[in-house]
């Protein structure tokens, strides 16, 4: 009978699972806006070819969407500082890039916001008014999710829970955060710069 | 002297108590076990089977005599029902079945103790299960996907909620999916890498990944016909009456879509033959690589109407249903060589064998039917050669899905399915699946519509639609004898840890999966053949 005696193994390094789960969260929810964004432009082909206008000239104005545009660009830096803080074991700019990062995201609801008031539109106007909420309302949706899981992760990380050993849930917000970023830049071009 | 002591499968009831797990529904509402969240999944899909299959029988009755639409009411009612059976065949229950057998099945393959985002799996078993009621209720209800004569204020509140419950189902399919996904990728033990993944984790991998990035696309229509139902310019809703809402969903019934459906079948077919054969895949790298085309050649998002219109003339479309038939054609014939190869016993094959070819077949039958389909001047889009081609295809992922139940009944709830009555089911659901799939197809070939609302007055079309219904009753014994034969298991079923010899790591204990070192795909195959040779060379010496 052999007897060993020694240190239990070590435990087996997986690939990062929140990461990853929220990889595959990412992908299915920009395919659901831009399912969305496909029937929006769409729409909008077909209104042009039968010769018909789609957006009153002047009501939907690039200004503000712009100020929008460039908010999620900032954020997108201050995300990436949270996450390289967080690695690097540097809490104060963590807390600082994460508190930073939900700012813009309040800053991108209030445009958004200002933006839908100052079209007049209406849901049960045209069609073309109806899928332009439909799209903007989705956007503000997804934004309020990532919103709330970079205030959980926050959280999470007051408590202590993340550090340079274990990223993976700041990672994760930075990915989400990232997606609906995306969403908005061609929203931007699709909706607001090509109207 | 090496010592291996492994705990008993299947704790009691009396063991679980003493060790302070939750008993009665706190325990279904609250648990991390995949294998209580699998029997969630598992035995709502069976339920809703038998209900759905019975539901077919009755539409295809009603087709008998159109001109009499009298089984459910009226032309609006028959119409509910008809999409009803659609959706509920392909989104309530092939698609449930195999995400609850794969939560079951997937963790072990991959050797995981656990499926990732227990919670979240859970949640996803029980919107699945409150959607699909809502789907049913609201049916009931007057709602559905559509209205053929008119839609009443009262309708549209009851449509809105049918796209409650479908937008729910959809959600929770891909809430589990992410949670198998991640499984497969993060949680594999030590040695398995991606290339070493079970047949079947591969095929859910595949099937998974087009589920993740396809039925998104549905909600966003939903998301639209919703909020146009709830307050919009009502372009769904037109109170004239209007299949508006049904059209823009049923690209998730046609090819391509549908196919996707039916693939972790072929991940079923690919685990059970080099277990009978006793031997391994011919080329388990090349079977990866047809599932993976198999899958690619399954996306179907791009095919719906608002976006590409009529979809015939697109050269990608028809491409696409041609293509579909090679990956599985070569993927049945690796698996004939496999059973070649290998060194299967004579004598009756056993039910999951039969149930894994049967599947092999149908899919194989389902994509060239969809590749005639595409043949432009045959005219099929349109007619019931769409539904024969979604019959087939459904009739393959249940003939994988319950060859699969009766395959890891034992890893999945301890219990063996009776073999005599699982055969007898399988053999329906074969029959029945080639009659009503083949007769809709050949209808179609007649120019019969596939929504049928009048006497055809043609005599090809009568014949067909009368082997289609007997086909539908097959189905629906099928579906009955699944509820029969899960009961028999439920009551009197025998436990064997491993009654079939498998080849990976779901068939032994978490214990072991650390001793064992993975190697290839088939480590427990390894394990048996070192084992082997280890008392050849014991005895020669």
């Amino acid at each position: 009978m052999t007897v060993t005696t020694g240190l239990p193994a070590a435990a087996l390094r997986r690939p990062r699972t929140v990461v990853v789960g929220t990889m595959f969260a990412s992908a299915s929810a920009l395919m659901t806006y831009f399912g969305l964004l496909a029937v929006y432009l769409n729409a909008r082909a077909d209104a042009r070819a039968a010769g018909s206008e789609w957006f009153p000239d002047g009501v939907v104005e690039l200004g503000p969407s712009g100020f929008v545009f460039w908010t999620l660009i900032l954020s997108t830096f201050t995300v990436r500082w949270a996450v390289q803080a967080i690695g690097n074991g540097d809490r104060t700019n963590a807390y600082v890039a994460m508190a930073l990062t939900g700012l813009f995201g309040a800053a991108v609801f209030n445009q958004m916001w200002f933006i839908i008031n100052d079209t007049g539109f209406s849901l049960d106007g045209s069609p073309a008014e109806f899928l332009f909420f439909v799209v903007n309302g989705t956007f503000l949706v997804f934004l309020i999710l990532a919103v709330i899981f970079l205030a959980l992760t926050t959280l999470r990380a007051l408590f202590g829970q993340f550090g340079p050993r274990q990223d993976d849930g700041v990672a994760s917000a930075a990915l989400f955060w990232h997606t609906v970023s995306f969403m908005y830049w061609v929203t931007w071009i699709a909706v607001y710069v090509t109207k | 002297m090496t010592m291996s002591e492994s705990p008993p499968r299947e704790a009691t009831a009396e063991s679980e108590m003493l060790a302070g797990v939750p008993a009665g529904l706190y325990r279904w509402l609250s648990t991390t076990d995949h294998k209580v969240i699998a029997r969630l999944w598992m035995g709502a899909g069976s339920v809703l089977l038998a209900a759905g299959l019975l539901l077919g029988a009755a539409v295809s009755a009603e087709r008998l005599d159109p001109a009499e639409v009298g089984l459910f009411g009226g032309l609006n009612s028959y119409f509910q029902m008809w999409s009803l059976y659609r959706f509920g065949m392909v989104l309530l229950v092939a698609v449930p079945l195999f995400v609850g057998l794969a939560t079951a099945v997937i963790p072990g393959q991959v050797g995981s103790t656990e499926i990732a985002f227990p919670r979240a799996a859970l949640a996803a078993a029980w919107t699945y299960i409150l959607g699909a009621g809502i789907v049913a209720v609201s049916v009931v209800a007057g709602g559905g996907w559509g209205a053929l004569d008119g839609v009443t204020t009262g309708e549209a509140d009851a449509m809105a909620l049918t796209l409650l419950g479908t937008g729910m189902v959809m959600a929770s399919i891909v809430v589990g999916s992410v949670c198998l996904l991640t499984t497969v990728i993060s949680l594999r033990t030590s040695g398995m890498n991606l290339m070493r993944v079970p047949l079947f984790a591969w095929s859910i991998l595949v099937a998974g990944t087009v589920w993740v990035l396809t039925l998104p696309v549905a909600i966003a229509n939903i998301v639209v016909i919703y909020v146009d139902l709830r307050g919009g310019p009502l372009v769904f809703g037109e109170p004239e009456g209007s299949t508006l809402i049904y059209d823009q969903l049923a690209w998730l019934f046609e090819q391509p879509q549908v196919y996707s459906v039916a693939i972790p079948a072929l991940g079923v077919l690919g685990s059970v033959i080099p277990v009978v054969a006793r031997g391994r895949q011919v080329s388990h790298p090349a079977m990866m690589v047809l599932l993976g085309a198999a899958g690619l050649l399954s996306v179907g998002g791009w095919s719906q109407p608002m976006l590409a219109g009529d979809n015939r003339d697109l050269l990608v479309f028809v491409a696409f249903g041609l293509a579909a038939v090679l990956p599985a054609l070569a993927f049945l014939g690796g698996n004939a060589a496999t059973l070649k190869a290998g060194d299967a016993p004579v004598g009756l094959p056993p039910a999951h064998l039969i149930g894994a070819l049967g599947a092999g077949l149908m899919f194989l039958a389902a994509t060239a039917a969809g590749a005639v389909r595409v043949i432009d001047p045959l005219e099929l889009i349109a007619t019931t050669a769409d539904t024969g081609v979604m019959n087939l295809a459904v009739a393959a992922a249940l003939l994988g899905a319950v060859a699969g139940m009766v395959f890891w009944g034992p890893v999945a709830w301890g219990r063996l399915l009776p073999a005599g009555q699982s055969v007898l089911v399988l053999l329906l659901l074969l029959a029945g699946g080639l009659v009503a799939g083949l007769s809709d197809v050949v209808a179609g070939l007649a120019d019969a519509p596939d929504v049928m609302l009048a006497d055809q007055g043609d005599g090809v079309i009568d014949a067909m639609v009368l082997v289609s219904f007997a086909g539908s009753l097959l189905l629906a014994l099928a579906g009955l004898g699944l509820l029969g034969t899960l009961f028999s298991s439920w009551r009197e079923g025998t436990s064997l840890d491993d009654p079939w010899g498998g080849h990976t790591l779901e068939w032994t204990t978490p214990e072991a999966w650390a001793e064992t070192k993975v190697a290839s795909e088939a480590p427990l195959l390894d394990l048996a053949s070192t084992s082997s040779s280890g008392d050849d060379g014991q005895e020669a010496s």
